[in-house]
């Protein structure tokens, strides 16, 4: 039996599960956000919390992404009718028109549910990668940055969050390379522009890591490629940056259709997935472009399909 | 809760995981020293103790607990 029942359970308590829980209070649904659903176990507010400088949300020219999740958060504890629990779903089962959400402490029950899971990042599989993860190999450059001040590090990837990281790096390191295994780096032009103008940072194209070496700490990687007539780069860490995975399993268990990357099919204009009830809004989906604002936005819509499917139910 | 033991927490400042470990210890009232790794002299010591590079590192008495692990904390005040 579950022992506490909502309209709304939100799975993810990044930006996207906060903003909808924020918009469903509004339309006077009794929410729950389950917060512990990210991969990495990131904390309330989810990955937006390793961004250090936000400059593309409305509002805020600059904030940093630590702040910017609190006051999300604020928002959505602000009405009573939020719930917001350091939990994580485990299963989800459906019975008539339920959903009986299972974490480690209980059983909840909800009329409509919201996957706002969000992703993980993709770890780099190659000789040494485990072996150095945290010695030299870092997935969080707002993290680990500061302690390779007058360094020589890369970040492998070559996405607008590889340039951000590369950047960030700057600021600490003595030399950051990028290193990219497709023909240019893609960043948003902004972002491309800092780093052309950036004496710091040095990019390597069409190029991919084979091994990393070390001795109790990094030391060095392998290219496939020449660099400077040399295979072998000395480094003292690097910071991965190759993309995401959805965090769509429970979802995959209730029959909720997915894409060829595991990424939650929803209707763009409802964020309605193919089970009825069952809503997805931010990076877990099949949306395009996934940045803050457009989760923000997602998750306000699915909050608004979620009532309207109540509703045509009563 | 309360500990005898000498806490440490070795974190960066822009470390969303280092907030959360000290504000854990804060709540808890258990007193430690923070040492940040943004400095060269501070992040030698992290990492010669640790054999690591990530953050946050809490030492409590002898036990040195690596990323944001409140379980282990627990056990080890």
């Amino acid at each position: 039996m579950a022992n506490k029942k909502y309209d709304f359970i939100i799975l993810g308590g990044g930006g996207t599960g906060l903003a909808a829980a924020m918009y469903a209070a509004r339309l006077g649904m009794k929410t729950l956000v389950l917060g512990a659903t990210h991969g990495t176990e990131l904390p309330i507010g989810g990955v937006i919390t390793t961004t250090n400088i936000v400059e593309n949300y409305p509002g805020f020219i600059k904030i940093s992404g630590v702040e910017l999740a609190k006051k999300l958060e604020a928002h959505a504890r602000s009405y009573d009718l939020v719930e917001i629990k350091h939990e994580k779903a485990n299963d989800i089962k459906k019975s008539g028109n339920s959903f009986f959400v299972k974490t480690e402490k209980a059983e909840y029950s909800g009329k409509t549910i919201l996957f706002a899971t969000g992703t993980m990042w993709r770890k780099l599989n190659i000789p040494g990668s485990k072996e150095f993860e945290n010695k030299g190999v870092s997935y969080c450059a707002l993290c680990d940055g500061p302690l390779f001040r007058n360094k020589t590090v890369a970040v492998i990837g070559g996405s607008d969050s590889a340039a951000k990281d590369a950047l960030l790096l700057a600021e600490h390191a003595k030399k950051v390379y990028i290193i990219y295994r497709g023909e240019e780096i893609h960043p948003e032009p902004i972002n491309f522009e800092r780093i052309r103008k950036n004496k710091k940072i040095e990019v390597i194209n069409n190029t991919n890591l084979t091994e990393i070496n070390g001795d109790n700490l990094l030391r060095s990687v392998v290219l496939d490629k020449t660099h400077k007539g040399k295979n072998k780069l000395e480094l003292d860490g690097i910071f991965v940056a190759i993309g995401h995975i959805a965090l769509s399993d429970l979802a995959k268990k209730l029959s909720v259709k997915l894409d060829k990357n595991n990424e939650i099919i929803i209707n763009h204009m409802t964020s309605e997935t193919s089970v009825s009830g069952i809503f997805a809004a931010g990076d877990v989906t099949d949306k395009p472009f996934k940045q803050l604002i457009t989760g923000v936005a997602d998750g306000c819509t699915a909050a608004y399909s979620a009532y309207e499917h109540i509703n045509k139910k009563i | 809760m309360a500990t005898k033991n000498k806490v440490i927490v070795y974190s960066t400042k822009t470390c969303p995981w280092c907030k959360k470990t000290k504000e854990f210890l804060k709540a808890n009232k258990i007193p430690f020293a923070d040492k940040d790794v943004g400095n060269k002299k501070n992040a030698d010591e992290m990492i010669k103790k640790s054999g690591q590079y990530g953050v946050p590192v809490t030492i409590i008495g002898k036990k040195i607990i690596v990323g944001y692990d409140i379980d282990e904390i627990k056990k080890a005040l």
